[in-house]
């Protein structure tokens, strides 16, 4: 392993305010990147659709992971207290009909797997926890989590350019434009 | 995606009046339905053969509670709006405040109610102490031992009281936030102290808001069957309240905004909004009326399964298990959906069809109970207990298209008296640019 080697992350730049980042980030969508993303210390109304996201999928796993939730409380409840083992409480009938008894369990079962799918789903989407993160490489960064607000560009997007890039950046305000490399370990 | 800022420049300087073109025809037409509808059902709670007068004091009593129950939420949306300081719902404010406005006059649809003529056939209990010898606590202390123990609540004069009550508070309070609300429009120096001021008096109200809404519930629907408990009864009904006010709020916007009303300050994010509380109160109801029917399932008391057993017997049954899934699953499925919620047109259907839904739980509120009482209070005359009187149905229809007429008149009226948007409130800019 050689230390010495870099390998080039992208551009980072610092825009002076929430408004300033957001209208930076409308230019940067319409220029056609991917790979980029915005960085404040706290969340801008409207900022996902200045930047072109699209609707996570995160709503759709929910859906699925309560439905699972809710068919498996009733199989459960319904195995156990129907099937396998019939429980006459207060000569209430033990069928289908059961079905009151059976839905606090149907409905904590779906709330559960559905909060679970939020954590996990979520967590697996941003591709957390992870140890360490390129940009943590440039010095000014420090400052996202006080009052910077940065958009990063990164190498990977097919429409990066050493030259074009900056120009861009520098183009919609961006200030203090640093070019963030990380040490290779794959090297 | 990037919306055009709305500014100061934007927004209609002297207020945004309802166009009344074709507006006031539908107006005149809800009036003169809602006239001849009122003189046919007076003639029909007073002075037609006991078998109808009997059969058509439940259909006024549905008609009656189902929009009161809209007015009730059109308050609370306002209180809400005032006391929870908040700054989205700006720009359609003004609707909850129409919606909330129609209160008093459909308060007065309760008139009837306070008749003994009306009366002898909605509540027992007012028979049994009406009929009373000499001291009436001490004639029902040894006639009705229930009745007894509930005469502190149930009783004549405090039932008047009360009743004439939660009319005159709930007036007052949505009466006076209007005012200061519409004080604002035509202020040259618009400034906070109003809005201030709403949220002050927003919140003690709010208190007057849930005792009458429950109160109200308990005094016209739940003394139709004194033997009752529910302690869900109150929150039951406000959830369709709230819910359905909601459906009417949305379904006025939408089509205010189909009229070019409402411009620039509201749009698909207030639609998403509503659209979420529409879902979170279909989801509330649900919650609620399981509630009420699992802890009296369980418990299995007799006293408290009758109002299940009424309902689940012959077709009712099939009644309450449509009114489950639609009510509550089939809504709640389509409501998920974020792009529906953003959509004034889809969303105006599902507001349409929660509506449709909870003419059907009121009916099921309120009807049920008729088949039952009448037979027991004169069996010679309606023929014994049955669960339910053939063709009584009509009188439901047309109590329901009088009082849903007069509704309509007053909601209309409501709206064009005034500008459809607080154009001078101090966070109209806040809420028009709204983003969620």
């Amino acid at each position: 392993m050689t230390p010495d080697r870099k390998r080039i992350y992208g551009y980072l730049a610092e825009f002076e305010s929430a408004a300033a980042l957001y209208q930076a980030a409308a230019r940067v969508r319409d220029a056609g990147f991917k790979h980029w993303d915005c960085y404040s210390a706290y969340p801008i109304h409207g900022l996902d659709g200045a930047m072109g996201i699209k609707r996570s999928i995160l709503p759709r796993l929910v859906f699925v992971g309560g439905l699972t939730g809710f068919v498996t409380a009733f199989v459960l409840s319904y195995a156990t207290q129907v099937v396998i083992y019939p429980t006459v409480v207060q000569a209430k009938p033990a069928n289908l009909f059961t079905i009151p008894a059976f839905f606090p369990i149907m409905f904590e079962l779906t709330v559960l797997f559905a909060g679970l799918t939020v954590l996990f789903g979520l967590l697996a989407l941003i591709r957390l926890p992870r140890l360490n993160h390129p940009l943590f490489e440039s010095r000014q960064f420090q400052r996202v989590t006080d009052d910077g607000f940065f958009i990063a560009i990164e190498a990977l997007d097919p429409s990066f350019d050493t030259q074009e890039t900056h120009t861009l950046l520098a183009e919609i305000g961006g200030a203090n434009i640093e070019l963030v490399e990380e040490e290779d370990d794959d090297g | 995606m990037a919306r055009h800022h709305v500014t100061s420049a934007d927004l209609a300087i002297h207020g945004d009046h309802l166009d009344s073109t074709g507006v006031s025809t539908v107006k005149s037409i809800a009036m003169g339905v809602a006239l001849v509808g009122t003189v046919a059902s007076l003639y029909l709670l007073f002075f037609a053969p006991e078998m109808i007068r009997g059969c058509f004091a439940y259909s006024w009593l549905f008609a009656f509670y189902y929009f009161l129950s809209l007015s009730i939420g059109g308050c609370f949306w306002t209180l809400l709006h005032n006391v929870t300081n908040a700054g989205w719902g700006t720009s359609v404010r003004r609707t909850f405040e129409n919606l909330g406005s129609t209160y008093p006059w459909i308060y007065l649809f309760a008139l009837p109610l306070l008749c003994p003529e009306v009366q002898q056939y909605l509540y027992e209990w007012m028979n049994i102490q009406r009929a009373a010898t000499g001291r009436v606590e001490e004639f029902l202390q040894s006639h009705s031992s229930l009745l007894y123990h509930k005469y502190g609540f149930l009783n004549l004069p405090f039932w008047y009281g009360r009743v004439i009550f939660w009319g005159l508070a709930l007036s007052l309070v949505i009466i006076g936030l209007r005012k200061l609300s519409v004080a604002q429009d035509t202020d040259p120096h618009p400034g906070t102290a109003r809005l201030f001021q709403a949220r002050f008096h927003s919140t003690y109200t709010l208190i007057l808001f849930a005792l009458t809404v429950t109160f109200t519930g308990f005094d016209f629907l739940l003394g139709l069957d004194y033997k009752w408990f529910s302690t869900m009864w109150g929150v039951y009904l406000f959830g369709g309240s709230a819910l359905n006010a909601m459906a009417v709020i949305i379904l006025t916007c939408a089509w205010l905004q189909s009229r070019g009303h409402l411009k620039h300050v509201t749009s698909d994010e207030h639609f998403h909004i509503m659209g979420k509380l529409l879902l979170a109160f279909t989801i509330f109801w649900a919650y609620i009326a399981f509630s009420q029917y699992f802890l009296i399932w369980y418990a299995g008391i007799t006293e408290e399964t009758s109002y299940f057993l009424i309902r689940n017997t012959g077709h009712w049954n099939t009644a309450m298990i449509v009114l489950v899934f639609g009510h509550f699953a089939v809504p709640f499925v389509f409501l998920l959906q974020a792009w529906l919620k953003r959509n004034p047109r889809s969303l105006s259907i599902l507001a349409g069809y929660t509506l449709c839904m909870h003419v059907f739980d009121h009916y099921l509120i309120t009807i049920p109970e008729r088949g039952i009482s009448l037979g027991n209070i004169k069996p010679d005359v309606f023929g014994g207990i049955q669960v339910s009187i053939p063709g009584a149905f009509w009188g439901d229809i047309l109590a329901f298209v009088t009082i849903g007429a007069a509704f309509l008149f007053f909601l209309l009226r409501a709206l064009g008296q005034h500008s459809l948007y607080p154009n001078r409130d101090p966070r109209i800019l806040e809420s028009a640019n709204l983003s969620n």
